[in-house]
C-alpha cells in the first residue's frame, strides 16, 4: 500500500465523500481520510434536497435571521447565488444516482416529485409565505401557493387546521447514508484508497505547502489536501495555523416505525419541525437548531416539542410509535454559506466545509467543483462568493 | 412533583433489594418496571395463582419487604423507563401514554439482561423463542408454550424452565446442552462452597429423570424445519468448539423448540446517559465499568445485577443491596463507617458465590461452531429481515462497525436497535472482517429504548 497520494480528502461525510468521488473520476489519485467521530451531520440529516426551501429561509437562515431580527429587517433569503448553487446541485441528482447505481449497486433512493410543502397556520407566516413567493420569482419552477381544500385533496393527513401551504414542485429527498456510502464506494471503485478511523493529527509543511498528513492510521504523503471535515472543519485548519469561522449547530431529530410508504406524500416543513416520509416507510421529525460546542446529547424537552411539532402538522402520527431520536452537528458559518476552495494560507490546502443545513443537496455540485479547484481547472459553477477569504475583513 | 431521592430502573432481585437497602435507609425511592409485578423475570408473579409454578419463597420475600416499606417506595409497574437525560433525568411512560421526567439525585440501573439466540436457518418460525418467553406464557398467562416442546442451549437455566414446564403440564421431549457432560460434571469442585445451588441443580436433573426427559450433552441443534409453523427440528452432536458433526444429524417432531445461550447485559440507559462500557464475553458481553461500590463512570448512577454483567439472581440480590447502600452513602444518609459496615458481608457473599458463577461462565461460554450454522439466506436482522448474504456483502464491502452495517444493510435499523441481533451479529462481523468485538463496539443506544408514541411524548403534565 502506498502512503502517498496526489490529493489526500479529511472527512467521510457526504462533502467528503463527494469530493473523493469527484477527484478519483477524473483519475486523480486519492486518499479519503475518515474518523468515526459521533454526531457527524450526515448521519442525523433527514436528507430533504429543499434547495428552494432551504435558500429561501424555512430553515436555512436561522443563524442570519437572528441576526436580522435583531436589527429590525425581518427574515430575508440567503443571496441569490447560493440558492442558484442549490438548484445547479440539486439537478444532478437524477444522473448521479444512475452513475452509483450502476458502479456500486447502490440505490441512493432519490425521490423524485414529493415536492415539499411549507405550513402556514396564522397570519404572521402568510405575509412571510408571501415574500417567499415573491423571491423565488420564477427562474427555478413553480413555487405554488395551496389552498387547504387542495392539501386535503393530496395529502389528507396533514391537519385541516391551517391557512394555505407553499409547494416546492423540485425539492425531493434522498437517503443521505445511503448517497455517502455510495460516493465512497463509487470512488474506490475509480481507484480511490478509504482508510477508515484515521484522525488527523498534524500536517507537515513546507514552503508554503502541505506535504504530508499524519493520521492515526501513519503518515501520507500528498500533493493537496482537502479539509472536508464538517463541523470540525475549524479544527482541522487549525492544525495548519488556518482560522475559518466553522461552529458546530446541534440538531436533534426524532425518528418513527415504518409506515406504509406513501402515507405522507408530501415533504413538510412547518414553523415547528420538518416531517418526511422515507422510502423504507420511517418518517424523520427534524430538527433543532442550536449551539452547544460539541455535545451531541439528546434533549428530552427538544424531544417532546418536536413531537408536539409534528402533530399539530399530521395528527395521525399522535399514534404513532417513535423508533429513536439522535443528534448531529451542523457545520455553521456567520453567513451560513459554505466554506469552499483554496485557502489563502497554504498553496495545495482547500476547503469544502461549512455545509451548515443543507449539505446533501449541496454535496453533488459541491464535489465537482472543489475537485476542480483543486485541480486548477474552472469550477463549472463560480466559487468565489464561498472562498474563505470572504471572512478575512472579519477575522484578520 | 415529588422527586425521589433515587429511581431504580428495573423490579427484579437487583432493583428490589436496592430500593429495600436504601428506603431501610429513609431515603424515597421509585421502582420503574414494566411487569405487571415486581418481580423481574426471575420471581416473575403468576397473574392468577392457579397458575404454575408457584412464586418463589425469595421473590415473595422481597416483595413482602417493599409492601412493608411502602410509605419510602413508590412502585411503578407496567411503567416504561426509555431514556436517560443529561445524567439523572428519567423519562418514564405510563401505560395509558402519560409521560413524566423523573429528576432523583442518584439512579440504580438493575434493568436485568435478555437471552441471547443465535441465528441458524429456520429460527424465526412461529414455534422457535426463547426459554424466557415460554415462562413468561406460563407464569402470567397460564398457557404452554406448546404441546411437544425441545428445549436447547446451554446454561442451568434451561433445565429450570424444563422443570417449570413439567409443573405446568407441558411434554418436554429433551434438553438439548451444547457443553460435553465432562464439563458438567466438573462443577461440584467449584462449587464445593455453594452447595445449595449444587443442590438446586441436582434438584431439576432428578426431576427431568423422573419425568422421563433426557438431557443430552454436547447437542446443538443445526436446523428448525417447517413451512409455516415449526414441525420438526435437526440436531447434532458437537466438538469441543461446538462445531456440529453433521452425519449424526438427528431429526425430532415438536412444535416448540425454546433455544437460549445465555444473556446480555441490557446496557443501553447506562450507555445513554453516557456511563463508559468494557467488554466483557464472560458475562454476557458490555458492561458499564463499575468501582468496587458499583458506581458507574457517571456520578450518581450505580449499576447491580444481570445488567451490569450476568451472573444470576443471588449475585443480583446482592449487588443490589450494595448498590442501594452505596447510593445511600453518595446522599449522604448514612456515613462511610456504616457503609463499609453493610458491605463487608455482601462482598463475603458475592466472593462464595463467585467461583460456581466461574465455572458456569466458562462451561457455558459460546462458542465459534454456533457460527458455522448460518447460512446465506439465514435472517440475521429479525427487525429489518436482513439475511446474512446481504450483511456479509456490506461487510465485505467495509462495513465492520454498527453504525456502517446499519446504514448499508439496515441490520440492527429496526425498533430493537440491535440489542437483539447484534450481541450475535458482531460475533460474525468480527469473524468476517477478521477483527475483534472490542473494535466493532456495541450497538449505540437511543432514546426510546422501548416503544413509546409521539402522542405520549407530546403528553402535557399530568399533575401541575
Amino acid at each position: 500500500m502506498t502512503n502517498t497520494a496526489d490529493v489526500v480528502v479529511i472527512g467521510g461525510g457526504v462533502i467528503g465523500s463527494s469530493v473523493a468521488f469527484a477527484l478519483a473520476r477524473r483519475g486523480t489519485s486519492v486518499t479519503l481520510l475518515d474518523a468515526s467521530t459521533p454526531g457527524r451531520a450526515t448521519s442525523a440529516s433527514a436528507g430533504g434536497l429543499w434547495s428552494l426551501g432551504e435558500s429561501l429561509g424555512l430553515g436555512c437562515g436561522v443563524i442570519l435571521h437572528t441576526a436580522q431580527k435583531d436589527a429590525g429587517d425581518g427574515p430575508a433569503p440567503l443571496p441569490r447565488t447560493f440558492m442558484d448553487f442549490l438548484w445547479a446541485s440539486n439537478l444532478r441528482f437524477p444522473a448521479l444516482a444512475a452513475e452509483l447505481r450502476t458502479l456500486c449497486g447502490i440505490d441512493i433512493e432519490a425521490e423524485a416529485a414529493t415536492g415539499l410543502l411549507y405550513l402556514v397556520y396564522d397570519e404572521e407566516q402568510e405575509r412571510h409565505a408571501s415574500r417567499i413567493i415573491e423571491w423565488a420569482g420564477s427562474d427555478h419552477g413553480a413555487v405554488e401557493k395551496w389552498m387547504p381544500q387542495h392539501i386535503r385533496d393530496r395529502d389528507p393527513l396533514i391537519t385541516h387546521d391551517l391557512r394555505s401551504a407553499i409547494h416546492f414542485p423540485g425539492d425531493n429527498q434522498v437517503n443521505p447514508m445511503l448517497l455517502t456510502e455510495a460516493l465512497k464506494r463509487g470512488a474506490c471503485a475509480k481507484g480511490a484508497r478509504y482508510i477508515a478511523e484515521a484522525r488527523v493529527r498534524a500536517f507537515r509543511c513546507s514552503n508554503g505547502r502541505v506535504v504530508a498528513v499524519e493520521s492515526d492510521k501513519g503518515s501520507i504523503a500528498c500533493g493537496a489536501v482537502v479539509n472536508a471535515a464538517g463541523a470540525w472543519g475549524a479544527q482541522i485548519a487549525r492544525l495548519a495555523s488556518i482560522e475559518i469561522p466553522i461552529q458546530p449547530v446541534r440538531g436533534q431529530i426524532i425518528c418513527t416505525e415504518a409506515l406504509r410508504p406513501g402515507t405522507l406524500r408530501s415533504n413538510l416543513s412547518t414553523r415547528d419541525c420538518y416531517i418526511l416520509q422515507k422510502a423504507h416507510g420511517e418518517v424523520i421529525i427534524g430538527s433543532t437548531t442550536e449551539y452547544c460546542d460539541f455535545n451531541t446529547g439528546i434533549r428530552y424537552e427538544d424531544m417532546c416539542s418536536l413531537a408536539a411539532g409534528a402533530i399539530r402538522a399530521v395528527p395521525a402520527l399522535r399514534n404513532v410509535t417513535l423508533k429513536r431520536a439522535w443528534a448531529g452537528l451542523r457545520p455553521g458559518t456567520p453567513d451560513e454559506l459554505p466554506i469552499l476552495g483554496p485557502a489563502a494560507e497554504l498553496e495545495n490546502f482547500f476547503h469544502a466545509t461549512g455545509g451548515f443545513r443543507t449539505g446533501i443537496v449541496a454535496a453533488p455540485l459541491t464535489g465537482e467543483v472543489v475537485a476542480a479547484s483543486v485541480l486548477g481547472q474552472t469550477p463549472e459553477f463560480p466559487i468565489e462568493p464561498f472562498l474563505a477569504s470572504r471572512f478575512q475583513r472579519i477575522y484578520v | 412533583m415529588n422527586h425521589p431521592a433515587i429511581v431504580i430502573i428495573g423490579g427484579g432481585p437487583a432493583g428490589m433489594s436496592a430500593a429495600i437497602a436504601a428506603a431501610t435507609q429513609g431515603l424515597s425511592c421509585t421502582i420503574a418496571d414494566e411487569g405487571f409485578d415486581l418481580g423481574g423475570q426471575i420471581y416473575r408473579k403468576p397473574t392468577n395463582p392457579a397458575h404454575t409454578p408457584a412464586p418463589h419463597p425469595r421473590g415473595e420475600n422481597l416483595r413482602a419487604e417493599i409492601a412493608r416499606l411502602a410509605q419510602h417506595i413508590s412502585v411503578r409497574t407496567g411503567d416504561s423507563a426509555w431514556g436517560i437525560f443529561d445524567g439523572l433525568r428519567v423519562a418514564v411512560t405510563s401505560p395509558d401514554e402519560h409521560t413524566e421526567l423523573l429528576q432523583p439525585q442518584a439512579v440504580i440501573l438493575a434493568p436485568g439482561a435478555h437471552e441471547l439466540v443465535p441465528p441458524f436457518p429456520g429460527w424465526t418460525l412461529p414455534g422457535v423463542m426463547t426459554p424466557g418467553a415460554a415462562q413468561i406464557l406460563t407464569k402470567t398467562m397460564g398457557v404452554a408454550p406448546g404441546k411437544r416442546v425441545l428445549v436447547a442451549g446451554t446454561g442451568p437455566f434451561l433445565l429450570a424452565v424444563a422443570c417449570q414446564l413439567i409443573d405446568a403440564g407441558v411434554h418436554v421431549v429433551a434438553v438439548l446442552e451444547a457443553s460435553s457432560r465432562p464439563a458438567w460434571l466438573s462443577l461440584p469442585l467449584h462449587g464445593f462452597r455453594t452447595p445449595e445451588i449444587l443442590a438446586e441443580g441436582l434438584a431439576y436433573l432428578s426431576k427431568l429423570d423422573r419425568a422421563h426427559v433426557p438431557v443430552r450433552y454436547g447437542r446443538i441443534v443445526v436446523a428448525a424445519q417447517g413451512e409455516t409453523e415449526l414441525n420438526a427440528v435437526e440436531h447434532a452432536p458437537v466438538n469441543a468448539e461446538w462445531f456440529p458433526d453433521n452425519n449424526r444429524v438427528e431429526t425430532e417432531q415438536v412444535d416448540t423448540l425454546l433455544l437460549g445461550y445465555g444473556f446480555v447485559p441490557r446496557v443501553q440507559l447506562a450507555q445513554m446517559a453516557g456511563c463508559n462500557l468494557e467488554l466483557r464475553p464472560d458475562v454476557g458481553g458490555w458492561i458499564p465499568v463499575r468501582d468496587r461500590n458499583l458506581a458507574t463512570s457517571v456520578a450518581g448512577i450505580f449499576a447491580a445485577g444481570d445488567g451490569a454483567g450476568v451472573a444470576g439472581s443471588l449475585v443480583a440480590a446482592l449487588e443490589g443491596q450494595l448498590a442501594g447502600m452505596a447510593a445511600a452513602w453518595f446522599l449522604g444518609a448514612i456515613d462511610e463507617a456504616t457503609f463499609t459496615a453493610a458491605r463487608d458481608p455482601i462482598e463475603q457473599e458475592l466472593a462464595r458465590l463467585k467461583p460456581l458463577r466461574r465455572a458456569l461462565d466458562k462451561i457455558s461460554a459460546l462458542q465459534p461452531g454456533l457460527m458455522s450454522l448460518v447460512r446465506d439466506d439465514t435472517i440475521v436482522c429479525r427487525c429489518e429481515e436482513v439475511t446474512w448474504r446481504e450483511a456479509r456483502e456490506a461487510i465485505c464491502a467495509g462495513s465492520i462497525t454498527y453504525r456502517s452495517l446499519k446504514m448499508t444493510s439496515r441490520a440492527g435499523m429496526g425498533a430493537c436497535q440491535g440489542r437483539f441481533c447484534w450481541p450475535f451479529l458482531s460475533r460474525l462481523v468480527a469473524a468476517e472482517a477478521k477483527c475483534s468485538l472490542a473494535d466493532i463496539g456495541p450497538p449505540s443506544a437511543r432514546p426510546p429504548l422501548g416503544p413509546i408514541t409521539l402522542g405520549a411524548l407530546a403528553s402535557e403534565p399530568r399533575d401541575k
